[in-house]
């Protein structure tokens, strides 16, 4: 589907996310991206930000649930 | 490799707080500025951001209502500017890696292994000849061409291996444990060799197993008389000489001679005695020269002065032309003494076994002595008469010369002088 975001989790300590339009929150404890047509919500304990670019970024740390909004 | 980069652009860990840290996230993604290692602490965000992308920053921090610190610069940039602060430290780092690099390509020492008998002082004089010393430039050893000489110039080194190991050049011989004796070779000379006497005496044993015996036991012989010659004659009918045969002699002779010693010893003597003051300097030295750091003269009449240097390593092969050290000058009295009886005693005796080991050394028999002590006033004197028996012959080319005509007789020179 064109423009839609892709989330690759590798376990539950790593997320890589790419297509999306912006970040909305962040917090150790939930990292808030918005998508196309949806917002996806990580939520989890000592989130971090590997790096964040205008395509894609990656997220680390332990991640509880990945949710769409 | 992305880490490289990062190194060689220069970057810096921010600390960014204020309304929304998520908006500024945003914007450094629109604006193609990298941010890495976003972490949040509560009340502040931590992230890493390139030395382009901070000056970047600045409108977009306006805009989003958020400041930004830095906490730490990572980086060459950053490095290079530091050490432009430091000319000496920088100069001082260049000179100790060219100072390094300039010495490693020399030779700081030389080890010998595996030599027995060729002494490694001789073994160096010769490597000095061959032009390799120490403080000399590694590329121009030609090790192939050292290994050969070796060989070539010494017969008794069968294997030669020298390796450059760090700034150490080792050479490793092996020798030939039977060395190569020389008899063999001199019985094919054709001239024949004669046995002469090294020195005046009475023959006392004599058994001949090649040659013609020119003496009898019991003959009074001259120093260079021929004992035994090495051309044997072949006679006519007539008992005329028709020619020479020439062998290597080859005969055990025993020549008894007499000879005296004398031996003065004096009763007083002078001996050293340190008085305990002592100066202590250091000492530096480069190559060959030396410096010494002693202020003014030496205070004392008498004085030893003794050295101890060390060469300066750097690594287990890794040898400077520097040496450092201490000197030392000792402070000493000469004190007459005079020997006891009992001292006297002693030292004729040590005297009379110095004098035995070393004709026992040269393989001299005693089998007569007479020795005496006279006790002087100021001295003492051994004197020995020893009656002596050696084994003193010399072979060398014989000096019979090959008779072409057959009526030449045997010349008289050749005679022993008997008496």
């Amino acid at each position: 589907m064109l423009g839609a975001a892709i989330v690759t989790i590798t376990g539950n300590g790593e997320a890589f996310i790419e297509n999306y339009k912006g970040i909305l929150e962040y917090n150790t404890e939930s990292i808030v991206l918005q998508g196309k047509n949806c917002k996806i919500c990580f939520e989890g304990k000592q989130l971090s930000i590997d790096y964040y670019t205008n395509e894609d970024m990656k997220i680390s740390g332990r991640i509880d649930a990945v949710r769409y909004v | 490799m992305l880490h490289w980069i990062q190194y060689i652009r220069g970057y810096v860990t921010i600390r960014v707080w204020g309304y929304s840290t998520e908006r500024l996230l945003n914007l450094c993604g629109n604006h193609d500025i990298l941010v890495w290692d976003i972490a949040d602490h509560g009340d502040y965000t931590t992230m890493n951001i390139s030395v382009k992308g901070f000056f970047a920053l600045k409108p977009l921090l306006k805009k989003t209502g958020t400041r930004a610190s830095i906490l730490k610069k990572y980086g060459l940039p950053f490095f290079v500017s530091k050490m432009s602060r430091r000319k000496i430290f920088v100069l001082g780092l260049i000179g100790c890696m060219t100072f390094w690099i300039l010495t490693s390509g020399y030779i700081w020492n030389i080890k010998i292994e595996g030599n027995y008998v060729l002494t490694e002082d001789v073994l160096m004089d010769y490597l000095e000849e061959q032009g390799v010393h120490v403080s000399m430039k590694k590329n121009r050893l030609n090790i192939e061409e050292l290994e050969e000489h070796l060989r070539e110039d010494y017969d008794v080194i069968t294997w030669t291996s020298v390796q450059l190991e760090g700034t150490t050049l080792i050479i490793s011989i092996k020798e030939n444990e039977m060395p190569e004796y020389d008899q063999g070779g001199q019985q094919k000379n054709e001239k024949g060799m004669d046995l002469i006497a090294t020195r005046a005496g009475t023959v006392s044993y004599i058994i001949t197993r090649s040659g013609v015996p020119q003496v009898a036991l019991g003959d009074q012989v001259e120093k260079g008389d021929v004992l035994i010659s090495g051309a044997v004659p072949v006679y006519n009918e007539d008992t005329t000489v028709r020619k020479y045969q020439f062998v290597q002699s080859d005969a055990d002779i025993i020549l008894r001679y007499h000879e005296s010693v004398s031996v003065k010893r004096d009763i007083l003597y002078e001996e050293k005695q340190y008085t305990g003051r002592q100066k202590q300097t250091p000492l530096l030295g480069l190559r060959d020269k030396e410096w010494n750091f002693m202020l003014g003269r030496i205070p004392y009449d008498a004085y030893d002065v003794s050295e101890e240097k060390k060469q300066v390593q750097l690594l287990d092969h890794l040898y400077l032309p520097l040496f450092y050290g201490n000197r030392t000058v000792q402070e000493y009295e000469i004190i007459k003494k005079k020997h006891t009886e009992e001292e006297m005693k002693q030292i004729m005796q040590e005297e009379w076994s110095k004098i035995k080991s070393t004709l026992e050394e040269k393989g001299v028999q005693i089998t007569e002595k007479n020795v005496t002590i006279k006790k002087n006033e100021k001295n003492w004197v051994l004197n020995a008469r020893m009656q002596l028996e050696e084994s003193a012959v010399k072979l060398v080319s014989t000096r019979t010369e090959p008779i072409e005509e057959t009526t030449i007789e045997e010349t008289s020179d050749q005679e022993p002088t008997a008496e």
